[in-house]
Parts: C-alpha cells; sequence; structure tokens
C-alpha cells in the first residue's frame, strides 16, 4: 500500500502555480488599463457615443475580472498569514460573492463584444439610418439590460453551481456567441470588400487593395484571442463537471491558474484591440498624460 | 482555488457544509485518482487541445485570406463598365434637382461625388426596397424640405451628406494616421 501512494505521488500531475508577482503584475495593468479608457470616455464630450458606450462595457467586465483575482490572492494571503479563518460563514458568504463577480464579468465580456459586433454590424448594414436606429438613449437601454441579465445569472450559477443544467448553458453559451460573432464579422467583412471593388472600379480613385488583407489580420487577432484567452477555461469547466476522476482530465485541471492568467491576459488585451484603435481616443489619452495641469 | 467550489461535483455534500469548508488555494486532491496504465502521454489533452486551437486559429486566418483574394482582375473589369454607366446614371439623377433648386453650390456637388462613394451600395439598397415597395416611405428626417418629394432617392442622398458621420467608417480628422483605421475598413478612410 506505502508502495502503491508512493507511485501515485511521483506520477501525478501536480497543480502548475503561476507565482503570485505574476498574478497581480497581469492583474493590476488589466486593472489600470480599462480604468483610464473608462476616465478617457468620460472626460471627453465627442466619446458619448454608443459605440464606446459598448467599449466601455466591455473594460468594465474586463476590469471586474482583473479585480477578482487580485482580490482573491489578497485573500489567499490573509489566510496564509492567518488573518482570516478557513472556516467560517463570512469566509464562504465572501467566496460566493467572488465567484458571482467572476462569472459576471465572463458573461458581461462575452454580451459587450456582441453588443460591440452588433453596432459595427448596424453601422455598415444601414449606415443612413444608424443614428436612428442606435441611438445613445437605446445603446443604454440594451446596456442596462445586459448587465441585468448578466448580474442575474451570475448570483444563479453562484448559487446553483452544482447543477449540471448551469453548467452546459454556460458552456454552450460560448461557442454559439463565438460562431454568432465569427459570423456577424465574416458578413461585414464581405461588404466591406465589396464596397472597395466598387470604389477600385471607379474611374478618379486611387486606391490601393493592401488592406483588405490588414482587415482579415485584424479579425483574425480578435477572435483567435479571444478563443485562445476563454476557451481553456471553459473546456476545464466541463471537464471538471464530467470526468474529475480521469487522469487526463486531472491533468488538464491541473494547469487551472495559467488558464485564469489568460483571461487575465485576455483583459489587457481587448483595450489593445478596440479601444486603441479610435484616433479619437487616442488624442484623449495624450491630452491626459502630455498636457501638463 | 475558491471558484473550483462551484465547478467540481465530486465533494458535492462535503463541500456544502459549513464544517467541512475550507478556503484552499490548492483544491484538488489526487488521492482518488489513478495515474497507472495511462495509454498516452497525460498532458495528451493540453496538448491536443491547444495544438486543435492553434489549427483553427490559423485555419481561420486562411479562409479570412482567401475571401479578400477572391474576385479576380477579370471580374473587376467585367463590373467596371456597369459601374461606370450605374454612377453616371446616379449622378445625373443627382445633378438636375440640384440645379434647378441652387440648394447647393457646384463646387460642393462635385467634391461631395466623393462622398457617395460609400453611399452607393447604401443607397441601391434602398431603391430596390423602394421599387418593390411601389412608393417612397421615407423614415429619415431631412433638412431640405424645398427638395421636391418626386425624387426619393434624392432625399436619401441629402440625407447621407448630412449625417455623414458614421462611427468606424469615416475618419473625419485631418491628423488622423491612415494606417491606424478600424476593423474593416477595408480602403483609407475619405478626410473631409
Amino acid at each position: 500500500e506505502n508502495i502503491s501512494d508512493f507511485s501515485l505521488n511521483i506520477t501525478d500531475c501536480t497543480q502548475i502555480v503561476v507565482p503570485e508577482e505574476v498574478f497581480f503584475t497581469v492583474a493590476a495593468a488589466g486593472i489600470l488599463e480599462n480604468l483610464l479608457i473608462l476616465i478617457a470616455v468620460v472626460r471627453n464630450k465627442n466619446l458619448h457615443l454608443p459605440m464606446y458606450f459598448f467599449i466601455c462595457s466591455l473594460a468594465i467586465s474586463d476590469m471586474l475580472g482583473s479585480l477578482y483575482k487580485t482580490l482573491e490572492n489578497i485573500f489567499i494571503i490573509l489566510c496564509k498569514a492567518g488573518y482570516l479563518t478557513r472556516h467560517g460563514d463570512f469566509e464562504k458568504k465572501l467566496d460566493d460573492a467572488m465567484d458571482s463577480m467572476f462569472i459576471l464579468s465572463l458573461l458581461g465580456s462575452i454580451f459587450s463584444l456582441l453588443a460591440i459586433a452588433a453596432d459595427r454590424y448596424i453601422t455598415i448594414f444601414y449606415a443612413l439610418r444608424y443614428h436612428n436606429i442606435m441611438t445613445l438613449r437605446r445603446a443604454l437601454v440594451i446596456l442596462a439590460i445586459i448587465w441585468a441579465f448578466c448580474a442575474g445569472s451570475s448570483i444563479a450559477i453562484a448559487l446553483f453551481s452544482y447543477e449540471a443544467a448551469t453548467v452546459i448553458p454556460f458552456t454552450i453559451l460560448f461557442p454559439l456567441m463565438m460562431c454568432f460573432i465569427l459570423c456577424l464579422y465574416v458578413h461585414m467583412f464581405l461588404q466591406a470588400r465589396s464596397h472597395a471593388r466598387k470604389i477600385a472600379s471607379l474611374p478618379s480613385s486611387t486606391v490601393h487593395h493592401r488592406t483588405n488583407m490588414k482587415g482579415a489580420i485584424t479579425l483574425t487577432i480578435f477572435l483567435g484571442v479571444f478563443l485562445c484567452c476563454w476557451a481553456p477555461f471553459v473546456l476545464h469547466i466541463l471537464l471538471a463537471r464530467f470526468c474529475p476522476h480521469n487522469p487526463y482530465c486531472a491533468c488538464y485541471m491541473s494547469i487551472f491558474h495559467v488558464n485564469g492568467t489568460l483571461i487575465m491576459c485576455n483583459a489587457i488585451i481587448n483595450p489593445m484591440i478596440f479601444a486603441f484603435r479610435s484616433p479619437e481616443l487616442r488624442s484623449t489619452f495624450k491630452k491626459m498624460f502630455y498636457c501638463p495641469r | 482555488m475558491s471558484a473550483l467550489r462551484l465547478i467540481s461535483n465530486r465533494t458535492s455534500q462535503q463541500a456544502l457544509s459549513n464544517s467541512d469548508y475550507t478556503w484552499d488555494y490548492e483544491y484538488y486532491e489526487y488521492g482518488p485518482v489513478s495515474f497507472e496504465g495511462l495509454k498516452a502521454h497525460k498532458y495528451s489533452i493540453v496538448i491536443g487541445f491547444w495544438v486543435g486551437l492553434a489549427v483553427f486559429v490559423i485555419f481561420m486566418f486562411f479562409v479570412l485570406t482567401l475571401l479578400t483574394k477572391t474576385g479576380a482582375p477579370h471580374q473587376d473589369n467585367a463590373e467596371l463598365s456597369e459601374k461606370r454607366f450605374h454612377m453616371n446614371s446616379f449622378v445625373a439623377d443627382f445633378g438636375r434637382p440640384l440645379e434647378s433648386e441652387r440648394v447647393f453650390s457646384h463646387q460642393m456637388a462635385e467634391e461631395s461625388q466623393s462622398l457617395f462613394h460609400f453611399c452607393i451600395n447604401e443607397v441601391d439598397h434602398m431603391n430596390k426596397e423602394k421599387e418593390s415597395q411601389k412608393g417612397p416611405s421615407l423614415e429619415s428626417n431631412t433638412h431640405f424640405q424645398e427638395v421636391p418629394k418626386s425624387s426619393g432617392m434624392f432625399e436619401e442622398d441629402l440625407h447621407c451628406l448630412t449625417k455623414f458621420n458614421i462611427p468606424n467608417f469615416v475618419n473625419t480628422e485631418q491628423n488622423s494616421s491612415l494606417g491606424e483605421d478600424d476593423l474593416l475598413i477595408s480602403e483609407p478612410p475619405i478626410i473631409l
């Protein structure tokens, strides 16, 4: 018996632990970056547009995710140092609250990306009527509905987490959203390409064809980053629910901290893909930093 | 990790009762899991997942690149004459009410032709809709009330001119860099 226990320890898949310094650095960078975006949008009146409000919503959900990680690390450190007990009602309630914060961030992120894709879709296909379709008021209403739904779902999922009925819709939602966003963008992409061809066929235009490639690269980067950051975690949830005792699944689940760090990296990369590509936002940043008070 | 409490079904009753609740960083206990007699490498799911993900992303990139490359040059030449004819008729329709009403100066009409490059498709689309509906039903506000209502297309064109600050699509800043255009702007944005 002792020998078998010993051999189990040798071939075990040990937890791969990411150092706490890395956690804190990545989380802090994510929080700061998204906070900057929020401040910039609030201060600049030109940025009070539906498009930027959706980007703000994405920034808020990314910030929540990074905040969750930071708080959790702080509490673990406090636990190890002995300031917090490991057993107790207060800690359990805190744990519940933090679980729901994390799921809120995840759902908010997915729905914000969906809102951004839909907004761009309307921009391209209903260009002339865009300002009638997507008024500021409607954008705020949509955001309110999204966040109310995410808050309710996150609390429900955190409370009823042990039911399979919550895990399965949660994991189905992710690829569904991904496919939907991909279809929207491909359709937009084809439309933009036919625009470009029409412009190129006009006699008075001086046009290069290089930037069609750029659209493909941008779209691949956006969807690739989204996939690479979220899919490992979603797979982890699936495996934890359905095969926790399988050794292969257990080995996959041992890299859970790396998956969590990937999600925080997504919080850092998202602003670069969405927010920093806007010239208006970048000029607002320059004014904020380089203009002496 | 505390979040794992919600995704582990293993300890069901024990994990949920208060007395046994613990907050551990390393939540998983590998006691019940036996690693004896594995046929494949123990990290096979990890490797397989990441390889599959990389293949999918590269495949997606190639599909998107192919989308940009389809549409051979001879197709463009065939469309060229057709589009030129369409553009000329379009401009002719627009030109007549302008001269009769003197809403715009002639110079501005010429400059504004470039704006219509982006409106072409939308107006085409709307024209097709209007032909099918047999009667204009405009939903957009127009500032130019003196324009004769007989030409529904004309009011849409004016709306296109007046409200031409479509986000993500047309860059109205003089000092913006053309290289940093937004997602899916397929061509250098027209600087007004």
